[in-house]
Order: C-alpha cells, then sequence, then structure tokens
C-alpha cells in the first residue's frame, strides 16, 4: 500500500513533463536518490581515466565517444563494452595536460545534449514545412 | 540420501506446493499447517480438503461430447452414447501466462 | 587533384602530394566519400577529427558550423512511415537515433494475461504471447502520464540480478491504476440459430455450406473483441477517442467453433524494446546510405543504354552530347540506386564510372507499429538521447563532488 503512495506522488511530480521515459526517471529522483549510473574506475589519473556507465551500451557509448573525440585537447577516447550480459559500458579517455577528464568529459556531454537540441529544432521546422506543403497525410492502412 | 531412507511424494505434498495462482490461495488456506516432512502425515483434514473419493467428477464424452458424471467405482462409459473414452474438463482455476 | 580521388592521408605525409591541411572545398567534399569499387568497399571510417589532417584543419565541435551543416529532408511522412534524409551528421551519432527508436521509447503492450477460461484449440501460453505481440495505442497525453511497473527481478535472470545487486532505488511496483491497463476478452462461438440470428448454421452444414461465418457466430476472435476497462484516474485521459484499443481492429487472434470459449484478463503495462520486441514503438526504422554515381568519361549511344539497364529504372537518364550528337547517359536520380555494382563488372564502363556512398548523408526509414507517429518517434529519439546526456551530466557532477 506504501508503493501504491509512492506512485501517486510520483504522479503529482511529472504531472506537466515531456517525453515518457525522462519524466518518470525525473519525477523519481524527486521522491529518492538517484541512483549513481557513473563510476571511476580504479588506476586513473586527471588526464586519463576509465568511467563505467551502468545499463548503457553502444548507443551513448559510440555516440559519446565521438563527440569526445571531436575535442582538441583529447589524446584518445574509445569505449568498450566488457562483456554482453553485463549491464556496463566502460569508456576511456586520455587528455593533453591542459585538462582534465572530468572536463572532456563534460564537454562530450554538453555537446552532444546541444546536438540534439539542433537536431530537433531543424527536424521539427522541415517536418511542418513539409506537412504544409503535403496535407494529404491520409494512407491506407 | 540412501534407497530406504526415500518416501514418495505424497497428497500431504501436493498440497504444501507452490500455487501458481491467486485464486488457489484461498483453497491452500483453509489447509495451511506446518508441513511435518516425512511425507506421511495423512491427517484428517489434509484428507478433508482433497474432498473425499465420493465426489462426483464431471467429464467429457469422446465421442458425442456429452457431459458426464462420474462417482468412485462407476464404470466408465458415457451415459449418452456408451463411448468408453472421456476427457477431463478444463480447469476451473484461473491460470496466468505472460505475454512473452 | 580530381574530385574523385581518394584522399590518403599516409600517401600525402609521405610524398607531399598535396599541401597541408586546411583542406580545400573539393578535398572536405571528396572525404565525404565511402568508396565502393568491384571488390571492395574503402575509405570507410570517418576522418574529421582534430588533428586528423595536422593542425591546421579545424575539426573541433562547434554547433554552429553544426547547425549549418545539417539538412533535413522529407521524402514522405505518413503515420506510419515516415522517410526521410539527415545530412551532414555522423554515423555513431545517427546510429544512436536508430538504435533508441527500436529499443528505448517506451510503449504500452500486454504483460500478463490471466486464462479464466480457454477451451480453443490454441493453446495458453501461445495466446498469451500473441495478444502481447498486438500493437495498442490510445491518448499520447494519457500515454505520457504512465507510469513504468517495475518488475521483481527474476531469480533465473542473471543480468537481471547483477544490475540491481544492492539497488534499493528501484522498488517493486504494485499495480494500480497509474502504471497499470486492464483489458478483458470474452469470447464463445456458438451455432447459428433463427430465434438469435435469423439463419440456421446446423441446416446451412447439412446442405453442405462451409464457410465458417454461414454455419458459427464469432468463430473469429478480433483484436476489436478486447474490451478496455479505465481504472481509476484512467478515465480522465483515455475516454471517448483516446481510449485505448488495438491500432488494426482486424487483427485475427484466434478461431473458434462452437463450444469453444476463451475468457481471460490482460494486464498492460509500460515497457521498452530492450525488454521484449512487444514494446518496440516501431516495425523497422533503419537507415541507409545515399549512392553516389560519378560518371568521369562520357557513356554515349548504345553504351548508355546498356549502361541504364545496370541501375533501377529512373537511376540514369539521357541527355544530348554536345560533342557527338549521340545520347549521352547522365545520372538522374542515385536516391533510388541499390548499389549493386553491377555496372563495374563492364569491359566497355572500366575507368568511366566510380561509385560510393555519401558517408554523412543518411536516408532513414520509420516504420512506426502506431501507437505514435512516426515523424513523432524520431523526435522523441532524440529527446531522449539527450535525456541521456543530461542525466549522466547530473551523475558526473555527483562524482566529482563524492571525490
Amino acid at each position: 500500500m506504501s508503493q501504491q503512495n509512492g506512485d501517486h506522488e510520483m504522479a503529482d511530480a511529472d504531472a506537466d513533463a515531456g517525453a515518457g521515459a525522462e519524466a518518470n526517471e525525473s519525477a523519481q529522483s524527486e521522491v529518492r536518490q538517484e541512483k549513481q549510473m557513473l563510476r571511476l574506475l580504479p588506476g586513473s589519473t586527471d588526464t586519463a581515466a576509465s568511467f563505467a556507465f551502468e545499463k548503457e551500451d553502444h548507443t551513448l557509448g559510440n555516440a559519446l565517444r565521438y563527440m569526445i573525440t571531436k575535442n582538441p585537447s583529447v589524446e584518445f577516447c574509445g569505449y568498450t563494452i566488457p562483456h554482453p550480459s553485463e549491464p556496463y559500458m566502460n569508456l576511456r579517455i586520455q587528455t593533453d595536460d591542459d585538462t582534465t577528464v572530468f572536463e572532456v568529459l563534460r564537454k562530450g556531454l554538453e555537446d552532444l545534449s546541444e546536438l540534439c537540441d539542433v537536431v530537433e529544432d531543424k527536424f521539427s521546422v522541415a517536418r511542418d514545412a513539409f506537412n504544409a506543403d503535403n496535407p494529404d497525410r491520409a494512407e491506407a492502412q | 540420501m540412501s534407497r530406504e531412507q526415500y518416501t514418495p511424494p505424497t497428497l500431504q505434498d501436493r498440497n504444501a506446493g507452490p500455487s501458481s495462482s491467486s485464486q488457489q490461495s484461498q483453497t491452500q488456506q483453509t489447509t495451511s499447517q506446518p508441513y511435518t516432512g516425512g511425507g506421511f502425515n495423512l491427517t484428517a483434514a489434509s484428507l478433508d480438503a482433497l474432498g473425499d473419493d465420493s465426489r462426483p467428477i464431471h467429464y467429457l464424452c469422446g465421442d458425442c461430447d456429452a457431459r458426464v458424471t462420474l462417482k468412485k467405482g462407476d464404470a466408465i462409459r458415457c451415459k449418452e452414447c456408451g463411448y468408453r473414452v472421456l476427457y477431463k474438463e478444463r480447469t476451473n482455476r484461473m491460470i496466468q501466462f505472460q505475454a512473452r | 587533384m580530381t574530385m574523385a580521388q581518394p584522399l590518403d592521408v599516409s600517401r600525402y605525409r609521405s610524398e607531399r602530394h598535396i599541401p597541408w591541411a586546411p583542406l580545400s572545398a573539393e578535398e572536405i567534399e571528396a572525404r565525404r566519400l565511402v568508396q565502393i569499387n568491384a571488390e571492395t568497399v574503402t575509405h570507410t571510417a570517418a576522418s574529421d577529427f582534430p588533428g586528423h589532417y595536422g593542425p591546421e584543419q579545424d575539426d573541433s565541435w562547434v554547433v554552429e558550423r553544426f547547425r549549418q551543416g545539417l539538412k533535413v529532408d522529407f521524402h514522405h511522412n505518413k503515420p506510419h512511415d515516415a522517410a526521410f534524409s539527415l545530412v551532414g551528421i555522423d554515423a555513431s551519432i545517427a546510429n544512436a537515433f536508430r538504435r533508441i527508436l527500436i529499443a528505448e521509447i517506451p510503449t504500452l503492450a500486454i504483460e500478463d494475461v490471466f486464462f479464466l477460461d480457454n477451451t480453443s484449440v490454441i493453446q495458453d501460453e501461445v495466446l498469451a504471447h500473441r495478444l502481447g505481440l498486438i500493437p495498442l495505442t490510445g491518448g499520447r497525453e494519457g500515454l505520457d502520464w504512465l507510469h513504468w511497473f517495475h518488475r521483481a527481478p527474476s531469480k533465473d535472470a542473471f543480468t537481471m540480478q547483477t544490475a540491481s545487486d544492492g539497488d534499493e532505488t528501484t522498488p517493486v511496483s504494485t499495480h494500480n491504476d497509474y502504471n497499470t491497463i486492464v483489458m478483458t476478452l470474452d469470447i464463445e462461438c456458438r451455432w447459428a440459430t433463427v430465434e438469435k440470428d435469423g439463419w440456421d448454421g446446423k441446416k446451412k452444414a447439412a446442405e453442405g455450406d462451409v464457410a465458417p461465418e454461414e454455419k458459427y457466430i464469432k468463430s473469429n476472435v478480433y483484436a476489436s473483441d478486447l474490451v478496455f476497462h479505465p481504472q481509476g484516474k484512467q478515465s480522465e485521459y483515455f475516454s471517448g477517442e483516446n481510449a485505448i484499443r488495438p491500432v488494426n481492429p482486424e487483427i485475427l487472434i484466434a478461431k473458434l467453433r462452437p463450444g469453444h470459449r476463451i475468457h481471460l484478463r490482460c494486464h498492460c503495462i509500460k515497457g521498452v524494446g530492450s525488454d521484449h520486441a512487444k514494446f518496440s514503438p516501431v516495425a523497422t526504422a533503419s537507415y541507409r546510405l545515399l549512392p553516389q554515381i560519378t560518371i568521369t568519361q562520357p557513356i554515349l549511344g548504345a553504351d548508355a543504354k546498356k549502361f541504364a539497364r545496370c541501375f533501377p529504372r529512373g537511376v540514369i537518364g539521357y541527355e544530348p552530347d554536345a560533342a557527338t550528337g549521340e545520347q549521352k547517359a547522365v545520372v538522374k536520380n542515385p536516391m533510388k540506386d541499390t548499389v549493386s555494382r553491377e555496372c563495374l563488372r563492364h569491359d566497355e564502363f572500366k575507368g568511366k564510372v566510380k561509385l560510393g556512398r555519401v558517408r554523412d548523408h543518411f536516408i532513414f526509414s520509420v516504420e512506426s507499429t502506431g501507437q505514435f507517429e512516426s515523424d513523432e518517434l524520431f523526435l522523441d529519439a532524440v529527446r531522449l538521447l539527450r535525456a541521456k546526456a543530461e542525466r549522466f551530466k547530473r551523475h558526473l557532477t555527483e562524482l566529482e563532488e563524492g571525490r
């Protein structure tokens, strides 16, 4: 019964939130502490470190790898999924001396977020323009 | 375990087994008592719960699909057409499946 | 340097073949091409990384540059099938969108089936599986409002157990109106009778009528026979045209004969495609790279005709050649090409044509199963990738603070 109440609280929290998946997750974090999904692997320094991302795969791994490799102060960036039946993705970053892996990872995530904003904008504009030009969207099912 | 120690499963074991549905739990509660092991503890309560053997059971005729009611000791035979193959009816319990 | 020539960096380095970067516009264009040869595919890896062409070439991430380079082109946009081009994006990003479309956008599907009666010929577990695969739809707002149902991890699912080791943050849910949709199916087949239906099915059978629909009533169970039962708050979100229903009411679930009955209750929950394909919002979500055909020397007359026949119809067209007055083969619509490489098998075209694919031109095809519209699904995928990035930004902050 207590669980039921918990769920009702969540409903109030995300009443106005957007896309389904994230809405529920962000709502949960308000009720209780969000679980830490990012871990620093042992043996890391400020300019060379490996991060373990829990419950992530090639979707985020490869996209993030690309964004981080785009950073000129990064010497090396690669990702691996050590074992297919364990839900971990490891990301290795090595940087120049003038920055740290944390700055680089943060910039990578920010860039990826920015990229998504741009794609969303451009896609919506193109879609709306196309729909305006082709008002008949009916189709035989 | 040696051969001599082995005890065959009994009626008691069947009652103690896990239930697959919530509807079953009702019947289970009436019979629930500590499992005393050994397998041979045929108490009056456990026999009661199973129902006595004289309770009529319904079957379906394999030939004419008529409903046949049999009690213990009755001839296994359809009362309508005399056919000797009878089928059990589907359980009236709820059964849960995952849609996977 | 001609445009079609490969950009082999090691060669440039050793022979000083071209001046060192920055690359000319031509070279930038050339490195967009994946080269397709008779037996091999070369230049498959992207090279737009800082340092690849030395310090002079600026390949670092600049959002304005990306915005200018990105192009979205719609080919068609129907609720169940959208096709569009995404130009100026890396394969890793395009693939992330594709993977999210298939496996990470949540949808509603039947998860638990409670059989009260099933005397049909189709077995309980098979029927349950069939029901699970029926695409459901309903009000978009309500589907977004619906919560996750957290199932207790299965005892024999190793991955689930390792993932939830010491994980008290995701408790097991109980079914309630926020996370579970209830549907029922109660249908019994019988002979058609004069009193109820106006004709006698048994008589028709005796007369030799073999059509089941003539003899029996409710011999086919369709998805439209599923009845939605709103629970609690659900009636606010799922009423009228927003009711939870199968996308296609004509999906055949089972076939019955007189006396057969199916009576069951379904619990539908929200889930993602990585858990089970029934939760995937798309039938397919795929992309291909835009084919490029470069005719380097004129192909004329009968050769042009033969050349056009190496490609699907509409790819190659003809133009009068100014020099000879003959018909000349020209590329009309490379989008239609399948890149069969047939033209590379004929000697008369040797050295006259080059095939390739544009590395950053993705022709997406998204076919929704109907719960959401295809174009909306792609936007959801983009938002979900951003949400992932934002989530790990939060986790990174926590990680740095905890250090």
